[in-house]
C-alpha cells in the first residue's frame, strides 16, 4: 500500500525518529511503513491519521 | 512513548529477565554439578531434583523470549520477533530431523540432543536474517 508519510513528515520538518517518538514506535517501524514494506494495523493507522489531523485515506492510498 | 536513544520498556524488561535467568543458570549449574559429583552416592529423587532445578533457568529464558512477543507494543517489531522465532524453530527442526536420520543410518551414534541449545543458536542466526533490510 502506498502512503504519503514521507511528504507529510517533510512538510512538518520531522525526521523519522521524531515521528516514531510521537507514535510510540521504533524508527525502524516508521521506515518500514514509509517505504511500503509494512502496512500498519488499523489502530496504528488511526494514530498516524490523528497525529497529522487527516483522514486515513488522505495518508494511505490504494495501489 | 519510546524516547530518543532509550531502550523500549518491553526490551528493557526482556534484557533484565535474560540477565537474571542466565546468572541463575551459571550459579545453579555450577553448584549442582559440584554437589552431584562430590563422590557421595545420591538418590534418584535427588538427581531428578537437581535436573529440574538446573532446567528451571533455561525454561525461564524460553519464557522471557515468548513473553517478549506478548509485551512488544510496537507491532512491526513484534512481527520481526515472531518471524525470528519461527525461523529459529524451522532451523532447529531441520537440524534435528537430519541428525535423527544420521542416527537411523548409523552415521552417528546418538540422536538429537540439547535441542533447546540448538534453538537458542538458531534464534541468534535468525535475527540478522529477519532484520536484514527490514
Amino acid at each position: 500500500m502506498k502512503n504519503r508519510l514521507k511528504v507529510l513528515r517533510a512538510e512538518r520538518d520531522w525526521n523519522q525518529q521524531d515521528l516514531a517518538d510521537a507514535l510510540g514506535v521504533s524508527r525502524q517501524s516508521v521506515n518500514a511503513i514509509e517505504t511500503g514494506k509494512y502496512d500498519p494495523s488499523l489502530p496504528l493507522a488511526f494514530r498516524i491519521a490523528d497525529l497529522f489531523g487527516l483522514p486515513i485515506e488522505a495518508i494511505f492510498l490504494r495501489d | 512513548m519510546i524516547e530518543k536513544n532509550r531502550m523500549a520498556p518491553y526490551m528493557r524488561r526482556y534484557t533484565v529477565r535474560i540477565i537474571m535467568f542466565m546468572a541463575a543458570y551459571v550459579i545453579i549449574l555450577t553448584s549442582s554439578l559440584f554437589f552431584a559429583r562430590n563422590g557421595a552416592p545420591h538418590s534418584q529423587a535427588t538427581l531428578i531434583g537437581l535436573a529440574l532445578i538446573t532446567a528451571f533457568p533455561v525454561v525461564g529464558v524460553f519464557w522471557a523470549i515468548f513473553r517478549l512477543l506478548v509485551e512488544t507494543d510496537d507491532e512491526y517489531q513484534r512481527l520481526l520477533f515472531a518471524k525470528q522465532t519461527l525461523l529459529a524453530t524451522a532451523i532447529t527442526l531441520v537440524i534435528v530431523t537430519v541428525w535423527q536420520f544420521l542416527q537411523v543410518y548409523d552415521v552417528v551414534s546418538t540422536g538429537p540432543q540439547w535441542m533447546g541449545v540448538i534453538w537458542f543458536g538458531a534464534l541468534g542466526i535468525a535475527g540478522p536474517f529477519v532484520r536484514w533490510k527490514a
